[in-house]
């Protein structure tokens, strides 16, 4: 993966938010960054200050929460992995102006009403009648247009292949 | 006399800048042949922007010109200076603060995805979400984004085509397309803009990305990818955003790309089309050397 000093960064900031992420339970009131330093400073050969900027920069950022707890700093993430995707996605769908939501990031859809889902279920009906030959092309979902379902339920997280970037 | 030259130029100018576009909007059997629009939709972005600018070096003879009483002289020379400081003005302004917002929200984006992504590999970033969601990320740090939900919602071939026409967007530099036009949209005043040019270009490029799919998989396929995204779980709340009608029925009837154009050939309307572009850009070149040969004079 990259190499250069901007990515290096970003990925430390990661391991923080992974190491963050997967320590809530366990350390409901956060953890300092001694301890940071010593689950992934150490083993990337790095200072414990390098670890304290990164977090003051990520509390900076809104990332983290911190709270004095002595004469160190006790850290948490600010939101949960769950939350923060579904604000990152609703960021990208909502909180930029139209003229400027549609050059920053390029969309592969708007949204659609269900009387339009309508329309382009007959659209694409058409275009599968008109093209045959491409019924060939389908790859186990040969059962064309009648299955493109919209139903499925969003209540259980589909299961993830987890590949953590270490 | 070189005020008919400058007239023009300033007529020119005006005219592309609000009447025309709003016209193009609405010639939608020119969809069919995306990339020559695209290049029609450019060159009078551009030419709008010269005639402006040239109206205030076309003045100049009139200017030197010491033949007539000075007032009369004075009000064109006026008209084209103002007009071209303020658009060079306004479009310096507004270059500025777009790319500034762009590349600042980018940015910022693209970290949170690197941040959350579950998996990926140096361009294409998965996050654990189950609305089937696909975009891109542009700039020289890009980013192809999807969220679980889409990896389970496609089948491979379908999620091919969805990752051909995001990766159609990252190697055109659409993005870049797109900053232009959202330049010049915000550099004319807020009355003469046209947010239906602004669609309609962006229509095109999503059209472009189609046909990219299309080569890549097939028309179906790249069809039924964009039912199917259109038609997965949606999380609530996120329906009213919308300010337009959806551009995906749009894209499915223009996914077969063999079909006639105004009863001709699209190879034929193509040649047509670059042509009208190109005289388009030409024309404020040649007011302007008309404004100072003082040619329409005679």
């Amino acid at each position: 993966m990259p190499t250069n000093p901007r990515n290096r960064l970003g990925d430390l900031e990661r391991a923080v938010m992974e190491l963050l992420w997967t320590t809530d339970r366990s350390h409901p009131d956060g953890i300092t960054v001694r301890e940071v330093h010593d689950r992934i400073g150490l083993e990337r050969g790095l200072a414990y200050t390098t670890l304290m900027t990164v977090l003051d920069r990520m509390a900076k950022k809104g990332l983290v929460n911190r709270q004095r707890d002595g004469r160190a700093w006790r850290y948490t993430a600010a939101s949960s992995r769950e939350e923060l995707t579904s604000e990152t996605l609703h960021h990208t769908l909502g909180e930029l102006a139209g003229d400027e939501r549609r050059s920053a990031l390029l969309h592969f859809l708007d949204e659609s009403t269900p009387q339009e889902l309508e329309e382009l279920r007959a659209a694409l009906a058409e275009l599968e009648r008109r093209r045959p030959d491409a019924a060939v092309d389908s790859d186990g979902s040969s059962d064309g247009s009648s299955h493109v379902s919209s139903g499925e339920s969003s209540g259980d997280t589909p299961s993830p292949v987890r590949h953590r970037v270490s | 006399m070189s005020v008919a030259a400058l007239a023009a130029l300033i007529l020119l100018a005006v005219a592309l800048a609000w009447p025309v576009p709003r016209v193009m909007a609405g010639l939608t059997a020119f969809r069919r042949a995306p990339r020559p629009a695209l290049v029609v939709w450019q060159a009078t972005a551009v030419a709008a922007v010269l005639a402006a600018l040239f109206a205030a070096p076309a003045a100049v003879p009139l200017f030197l010109d010491g033949s007539g009483p000075v007032d009369e002289q004075l009000i064109p020379v006026a008209v084209a200076a103002l007009l071209s400081g303020i658009v060079a003005a306004r479009l310096l302004l507004s270059g500025h603060r777009v790319g500034t917002n762009l590349r600042a929200v980018r940015r910022q984006h693209r970290e949170l995805v690197d941040l959350l992504a579950v998996h990926g590999d140096t361009q294409v970033r998965v996050l654990e979400h189950p609305t089937p969601t696909a975009y891109c990320v542009p700039g020289i740090q890009r980013r192809v984004v999807l969220t679980q939900g889409t990896i389970d919602t496609l089948p491979g071939r379908e999620l091919d085509a969805v990752l051909a026409h995001e990766r159609a967007h990252l190697v055109a530099r659409h993005d870049l397309v797109m900053e232009f036009f959202t330049v010049v949209h915000e550099a004319v005043p807020r009355f003469m803009r046209s947010s239906a040019a602004l669609r309609e270009v962006n229509l095109l490029i999503e059209v472009l990305a189609d046909r990219a799919a299309v080569r890549e998989t097939s028309a179906v396929l790249t069809g039924r990818a964009i039912v199917r995204m259109a038609g997965g779980p949606k999380p609530a709340g996120t329906m009213a955003i919308r300010e337009a009608p959806s551009a995906a029925r749009v894209r499915l009837g223009l996914l077969d790309d063999e079909a006639r154009i105004a009863g001709m050939p699209p190879a034929l309307v193509s040649v047509g089309m670059y042509a009208f572009a190109l005289s388009l850009v030409a024309m404020p070149f040649a007011l302007l050397v008309g404004a100072l040969t003082g040619v329409t004079a005679s």
